[in-house]
């Protein structure tokens, strides 16, 4: 599998996924027209990467700083997906970063944490 | 019309507007208008979880009127169009600010969107947040355009309860606006 690689935008963030690391990352703003669009071939990447690659082991670096509502939902679905795979059995962990200043953001991944059972997720300070 | 013009900016700037803008409103407005108040709200020192919440009751709103606006502009011939909407950021007499928009939506949808404007109205922040939570895992309504989680995600990020009105234009459409204080 080839790496899965998003330029960002304004409203929409860097991705990058890493077939051969489990590394993923999503970084920067979030708030694109449609959000189906824009995210759809990332959930079509992670769907083969599940299958074809018989990936196991994730991690998934996480570090936004706004994401409007749709986006919100596409995360949780995103959470979801992963949390249905670490429930039988794959060794996932998302790392949920947020500047000290942005309160907002800290909140956010507090809330994605409560709704998740098997993935580890850890919410990560980043100072200066 | 253009002694009007100074009336105008007058009655605006006595209202504590910072921002108005009535016109087509596309993603890419969007994101000028809402790089521009973040600018300005940095510059005032707003603080930044202040300033995050305006910004993302403006870009809500903005991404509502882009949905659902009833007045639109076709821009080509595969039948795109751009949404038509008002869009006003400002400050009340106590220093708040407010994000307000309109737009014309279909009459049929004004009791909707009522019971819906209402329902989230009702609620203290911890319901919702529930319900945030909730509707999040449910997915949107079959009459959503996105998740269908916009008004709860401005009534948990607003002081006080959504202000709207809505008044009908004809038969057909209505004219929908809303305010929301930060």
């Amino acid at each position: 599998m080839t790496k899965f690689s998003v330029q960002p935008t304004k409203s929409s963030p860097r991705i990058e996924f890493d077939p051969k690391s489990g590394v993923l990352e999503i970084r920067g703003e979030s708030y694109p027209e449609n959000c189906s669009t824009f995210y759809g071939p990332m959930f079509d990447w992670l769907n083969r990467y599940f299958t074809e690659a018989d990936a196991k082991r994730v991690e998934l670096n996480m570090e936004m700083i706004y994401f409007n509502s749709s986006t919100s939902k596409t995360f949780m679905d995103l959470f979801d997906m992963l949390d249905d795979h670490a429930g039988r059995g794959k060794a996932i962990e998302v790392n949920w970063r947020y500047h000290e200043d942005n309160e907002t953001a800290q909140e956010c991944g507090e809330e994605f944490m409560e709704d998740v059972q098997n993935v580890r997720f850890n919410l990560v300070e980043i100072t200066g | 019309m253009t002694p009007k013009m100074y009336d105008c900016y007058e009655s605006l700037m006595g209202d504590g507007i910072i921002l108005y803008f009535n016109g087509p409103v596309s993603q890419g407005v969007v994101e000028g208008v809402a790089d521009l108040m973040r600018q300005r709200l940095r510059n005032e020192e707003a603080g930044m979880k202040l300033s995050h919440r305006i910004f993302a009751i403006l870009v809500e709103q903005m991404q509502n009127i882009v949905r659902y606006s009833k007045e639109r502009e076709p821009v080509d011939v595969d039948g795109e169009s751009i949404a038509n909407g008002q869009v006003i950021v400002g400050r009340e007499d106590d220093g708040r600010y407010f994000v307000a928009c309109g737009n014309r939506i279909a009459a049929a949808d004004g009791d909707r969107l009522s019971e819906k404007l209402n329902r989230v109205s009702s609620m203290n922040k911890e319901e919702l947040k529930r319900y945030y939570k909730d509707c999040r895992r449910r997915g949107p309504d079959p009459d959503s355009k996105g998740a269908g989680l916009g008004f709860i995600e401005m009534a948990r990020k607003a002081e006080g309860p959504l202000d709207y009105h809505i008044r009908p234009v004809d038969g057909e459409t209505a004219f929908f606006s809303m305010k929301v204080v930060a």
